[in-house]
């Protein structure tokens, strides 16, 4: 039996509370006044010029056909995955579960950045490739467009996706399947006829939940979509903050709002469409044993292809900023090339004061935030798990309330806080952002890790004589590691390459990696952008290895005496 | 061992309604004896066991745990579980699932910060009792649930506490290993000479363990007794329900003589063991369990406690046949031999001993 903890509970409900809801309160007050300085004079004007804006059609139109498009590129993909990976003989599956992990450590805007340098129109590698091999006199592919940015946001959303539909397609009720092909439909009818409609709700819910991604998404419009004049909302925003003389934020707050009440009523949808899905795809718990289609001839196609794809999704990015990074300017690799190879862009880049600032804060910003973030979480989800009270239910819906918000629209709301306060242009205004934008993300390892201990493991541990600490150091502590571990890494990871929140809220001297590959990309520095990529990909890896390191050995505590 | 428990009572709130989970209960249980607590799901028996060990704290009420009070609501005393030389073996077992048998069954000792070899010799010598021997590296989890049980039992056992404490120890066992179990626990309890105190809702668990008794309802103690009185003596028709089934038999006092209690009930008159102390004309209730019903074959001759019934209908169950039995409106359950050769719609003459006709009161 648990105490009530109500001095704990009111705590975190105001702490939470305070990074979930400040940041959209502002937001809105922002939206309705004349400028950062003179908050509190109400006016209507920011959202007439905002909604008025002759160039906000074409803005409407691009980000419905670039979010639309991602989300069915990545959920196509995937299908086509999971599909393959639950249901066929297709061989090598492991590759499967790495497709689904790997690509969120690469950091979004590098894998935009990979692609830009293998097909942008001037000297993109592929494209120069394709121009000597035949003679072309113009490119064959132009990555600056909605096509490219949707292919490269559909990739980059690939994961999510999987990770949505592949438990769904495990849990499929194949005697579904089984009665339709003993009516006599052939594999490819029940397919389309049986399988498809009945995995409709995932199906839509990966839908919903890449369409709220690529909403939020800032790396792939900013590099891809910049240089091409091809505005969504989310540089839209940034552009109307960034540019100019006076940036104005309560233009980009009135704007922003329509962003983010899109955004929370997707998640809502994203929600409902889930716990449909469970009622709709019924888990058959005896006897069920999925049958495997065989592939026969196409097996190996198949598999080729999957390959194909991961190389796409996890080698190439690493091996083109890798090549990028010792070459002069971009060339077509060749003996020439090789011989041209230098360390000419590593050492800029390490004499560069602003990018080692930013490795610095980075690096910060990975360890005390996602320490403190997981201590927070920790509190949270004892709360919520354990304490159960009303004021606990509360706290856990004001705690995934974040998961809805578009990083750089929170972004504009903690500017309109953090200007009032002696935080703003410090580094601790971006360690609250971080923490408050992806607090689910620690919230729910540990939340399952909280459930997995029932109260009974504490309790024998104290009829066994052992107070409250001791308890704590050799049982609870223990068994929630694993949770705290992958809380840990996702939020470090999350916030070595965090990029949207940063790039509103990052001053001179609070510079972030993210935001230093974003200068370098609009400059043109490819080589140095390369370097310093690879170093932020060091950094989240050195970073995962050294979390799990240090938990491994935590969790085997000798015993005393 | 010697635990007082007086005037204890805990209530605690659900959906807004206050629900009495313990009310005034007073208990002495006596020392190196397995005493059962025994009542259907919701009496409080797992809820005087907390209280006894220590993860609840009663709302009014005093316990002692030998000379020592452990909680006092009026001496505002409250002792936590560590520090009350108790153990508990839980339902769900609580085995650690990241630790070793090993690591499981030292824990306790670990606690007291006793010196490593004297913490193996014992884990051993525990381990060598519950027939654990050679499992000591493996990880917990990798255990079949009859032998987690036994390292729970172990991890109770090894720092020899005062009181071991059991709630429901083999509900989660299946039904052929619970047999043995229980055996074995009766054998280990009895050499070690502890204190035990038992909670379970299985009336045979109840009965074949424990030295005593106390059958709980609605968060008090209705009666307590040894497994022979309260199966045999018992003069409250809950208790004689709950412990073993029954036929009660409603009626009403018509004599008290010399040897017997005789009441007049549906059925006709019932001679019954003699209860003193009541008049004739009171309301009583007669129970007869279904094993001590008779079939008669011939002439009953001058016997009290005939009756002519028809058999309504015969279900086999393996080592007896239940039958149903219709005496007038009145339907009398009966445990026959499987060989008895009846068939549905038989007309039969039953007989019970008035040994067996137990009168209940309350």
């Amino acid at each position: 039996m648990h105490a009530r903890h109500p001095i704990l509970t009111s705590s975190l409900i105001a702490l939470v509370g305070f990074l979930t809801v400040c940041p959209v309160f502002m937001l809105v007050l922002g939206s309705f006044s004349e400028g950062l300085g003179t908050l509190g004079r109400l006016t209507l004007a920011k959202y007439l010029r905002a909604y008025t804006d002759p160039a906000l059609a074409d803005i409407l139109w691009n980000t419905a056909v670039f979010t639309v498009g991602s989300a069915l590129v990545a959920t196509g993909l995937a299908l086509f995955l999971a599909y393959l990976n639950t249901r066929t003989n297709i061989p090598c599956k492991s590759l499967f579960g790495i497709i689904s992990i790997i690509p969120m450590m690469i950091p979004h805007i590098l894998f935009a950045v990979s692609w830009l340098l293998l097909l942008n129109p001037s000297n993109g590698i592929i494209n120069l490739l394709l121009r000597q091999l035949f003679g072309l006199d113009r490119s064959p592919f132009n990555i600056y467009s909605l096509p490219g940015m949707i292919l490269v946001e559909g990739l980059l959303d690939l994961p999510i996706a999987y990770l949505v539909l592949a438990p769904a397609m495990a849990a499929f009720d194949v005697s579904l399947e089984e009665s339709s092909r003993v009516c006599g439909a052939t594999t490819l009818r029940t397919l389309r006829r049986i399988t498809l409609p009945v995995l409709r709700p995932a199906i839509l819910a990966s839908v919903t939940l890449v369409i709220v991604r690529s909403l939020a998404s800032f790396a792939v419009p900013s590099v891809l979509g910049l240089p091409g004049r091809i505005y969504v909302l989310a540089t839209h925003i940034y552009l109307i903050v960034a540019t100019g003389f006076a940036p104005d934020y309560g233009l980009a707050a009135a704007v922003g709002m329509s962003v983010l009440a899109v955004s929370v009523s997707l998640v809502y949808l994203y929600r409902h469409l889930t716990a449909e899905g469970e009622r709709f795809v019924t888990v058959s718990g005896r006897g069920y044993r999925p049958i495997r289609i065989d592939l026969k001839g196409w097996r190996y196609p198949l598999f080729a292809a999957v390959a194909f794809l991961s190389f796409l999704l996890i080698l190439l990015p690493v091996l083109v900023l890798v090549y990028t990074s010792l070459t002069p300017y971009s060339m077509v690799p060749s003996r020439r090339a090789l011989a041209l190879m230098s360390w000419r862009h590593w050492r800029e880049v390490l004499r560069d004061p602003i990018s080692l600032l930013s490795l610095k804060n980075s690096l910060f910003l990975g360890v005390a935030g996602a320490t403190l973030g997981v201590l927070l979480s920790l509190g949270v989800c004892y709360t919520i798990v354990k304490v159960r009270t009303a004021a606990a239910g509360v706290l856990e819906s004001l705690s995934f309330l974040s998961f809805s918000f578009p990083g750089i629209v929170i972004g504009i709301g903690f500017m309109w806080f953090f200007v009032r306060t002696p935080l703003y242009a410090t580094i601790w205004a971006l360690l609250i952002g971080y923490i408050a934008t992806y607090l689910p993300y620690g919230l729910r390892p540990l939340t399952s890790a909280f459930i997995q201990i029932h109260s009974h493991l504490e309790e024998s541990s104290r009829v066994c004589g052992a107070g409250t600490l001791y308890t704590l150091r050799r049982i609870v502590i223990p068994l929630l590691m694993p949770g705290i571990l992958s809380g840990w890494i996702l939020m470090a990871t999350m916030f070595v390459r965090e990029l949207s929140l940063s790039v509103v809220l990052s001053r001179p001297g609070t510079e972030v990696l993210a935001v230093q590959i974003l200068r370098f990309a609009e400059d043109g520095l490819w080589g140095r952008l390369s370097a310093l990529g690879i170093l932020m990909i060091g950094i989240s890896t050195a970073l995962v290895v050294a979390a799990s390191l240090i938990g491994g050995k935590l969790t085997k505590v000798e015993a005393p005496g | 061992m010697e635990i007082r428990i007086s005037d204890l009572s805990k209530s605690y709130f659900s959906d807004g309604k206050r629900i009495a989970a313990l009310s005034e209960v007073s208990l002495t249980i006596p020392g190196n004896q397995i005493f059962t607590l025994l009542g259907p799901s919701g009496c409080g028996k797992t809820t005087l066991l907390r209280c006894i060990v220590g993860l609840e704290a009663p709302d009014a009420g005093e316990i002692a745990i030998g000379e020592e009070v452990v909680f006092s609501r009026s001496r505002n005393i409250f002792v936590p579980p560590e520090r009350r030389g108790l153990n508990m073996v839980f339902q769900s077992y609580a085995i650690w699932p990241h630790l070793t048998v090993f690591d499981n069954v030292a824990y306790p000792l670990q606690v007291r910060g006793l010196p490593k070899p004297e913490i193996r010799r014992r884990v051993q010598e525990t381990l060598r009792l519950v027939q654990l021997t050679g499992l000591e590296g493996r990880p917990a989890t990798r255990l079949s649930g009859g032998q987690q049980q036994r390292v729970a039992l172990a991890r109770a056992l090894v720092a020899e506490p005062k009181v071991i404490l059991f709630d429901e120890p083999l509900s989660n066992l299946d039904a052929k290993l619970r047999e043995e179990t229980r055996k074995e626990l009766r054998q280990f309890l009895t050499t070690l000479r502890i204190t035990a105190i038992y909670v379970t809702h299985d009336r045979l668990e109840a009965l074949s363990l424990s030295d005593t008794i106390a059958v709980m309802k609605d968060g008090r103690i209705v009666e307590v007794g040894t497994p022979r009185q309260i199966y045999f003596d018992s003069d409250r028709r809950f208790v004689a329900d709950f412990i073993g089934r029954a036929n009660l038999i409603e009626g009403k006092v018509s004599a008290v003589s010399g040897t017997h209690t005789l009441v007049e009930s549906a059925i006709g008159a019932i001679a019954c063991r003699k209860e003193a102390g009541l008049p004739a004309g009171a309301a009583v209730a007669v129970c007869i369990r279904p094993e001590f019903i008779r079939i008669l074959g011939g002439d009953p001759g001058r016997r009290p406690n005939v009756f002519r019934g028809r058999v309504a209908s015969l279900l086999f169950v393996g080592e007896a046949c239940e039958a149903e039995i219709r005496i007038g409106d009145t339907t009398l359950t009966a445990r026959l031999e499987a060989t008895a050769g009846l068939r549905e719609g038989d007309e039969v003459l039953l007989h019970v001993d008035p040994a067996h006709c137990m009168v209940l009161s309350a």
